[in-house]
């Protein structure tokens, strides 16, 4: 997972790209693969939630992510979890400038 | 009126205008099964239904909703948009251009802000919906996004 996420004027952004084929139905019937994509999202810094998505087969293959919270969190570090269809997940985190 | 029954009927109006509340922190994909499966059918788009499946009601007002997306998209595999709504605790992003309707759903967190942008695959032209709830109540923007070529693998 690609992740940027910076602090500035008491609000953190971050740019999340997951890697991932995010099958949808439709392209696994023809291609003669099992759909899969990722299912859930969810963003913590520390133990707080910063972000949480539900998502589908309809966003773009290595889903771009974008999104902001309050606070200043500089030096600390945001982790980032997806889930997918086939039930598997994956864990990512950076350091928020 | 009576007093009290003025009141009382003004309580039910709310009751009955007002979004069931929500749990947050929780996965759409398994609280709510059913929002996935809403299709979108030739002549009979399946957002409204979508909408409903996971607000519980199809009513909503213009206003607070906010939608950012292109014109048109050179490549229906990668569209971007951009969904906010000042106070919302949560959006919902839904289209009629693909076989099923519903995109995304994003519960706000306690410290969340809600603007969010992801990237969206839309099979033909078609409208791209977003419906966030603010105090119990929907707000509803749309916008037309025309497809040169189509990004669902087909």
């Amino acid at each position: 997972m690609r992740i940027k996420a910076k602090s500035k004027g008491g609000v953190t952004t971050a740019k999340v790209m997951a890697k991932h084929p995010m099958m949808s139905y439709a392209e696994a019937e023809k291609k003669g693969k099992k759909a899969n994509f990722i299912t859930y999202v969810i963003a913590k810094v520390g133990d707080e939630t910063v972000y949480e998505a539900s998502t589908s087969q309809f966003l773009s293959k290595n889903p771009y992510l974008k999104f902001a919270f309050k606070g200043d969190h500089k030096g600390k570090e945001i982790t980032i979890t997806w889930s997918d269809l086939s039930g598997k997940s994956k864990t990512d985190s950076k350091k928020i400038k | 009126m009576e007093r009290r029954k003025f009141l009382g009927l003004g309580a039910g109006i709310l009751a009955a205008t007002m979004v069931p509340m929500s749990i947050s922190a929780q996965n759409y994909r398994e609280t709510k099964i059913d929002l996935w499966k809403v299709k979108n059918e030739k002549g009979k788009p399946g957002v409204d239904a979508a909408i409903k499946a996971l607000f519980g009601t199809d009513k909503t007002e213009e206003g607070k909703a906010k939608l950012k997306a292109p014109d048109i998209a050179e490549n229906g595999a990668v569209i971007p948009i951009t969904a906010k709504a000042e106070g919302a605790s949560r959006i919902a992003v839904f289209q009629d251009a693909n076989p099923e309707s519903a995109v995304a759903v994003f519960d706000v967190p306690k410290n969340g802000i809600a603007d969010y942008s992801i990237r969206i695959k839309m099979q033909q032209t078609g409208n791209v919906v977003v419906v966030a709830e603010v105090d119990g109540k929907l707000y509803k923007a749309s916008k037309t996004v025309k497809v040169t070529i189509g990004g669902c693998g087909g």
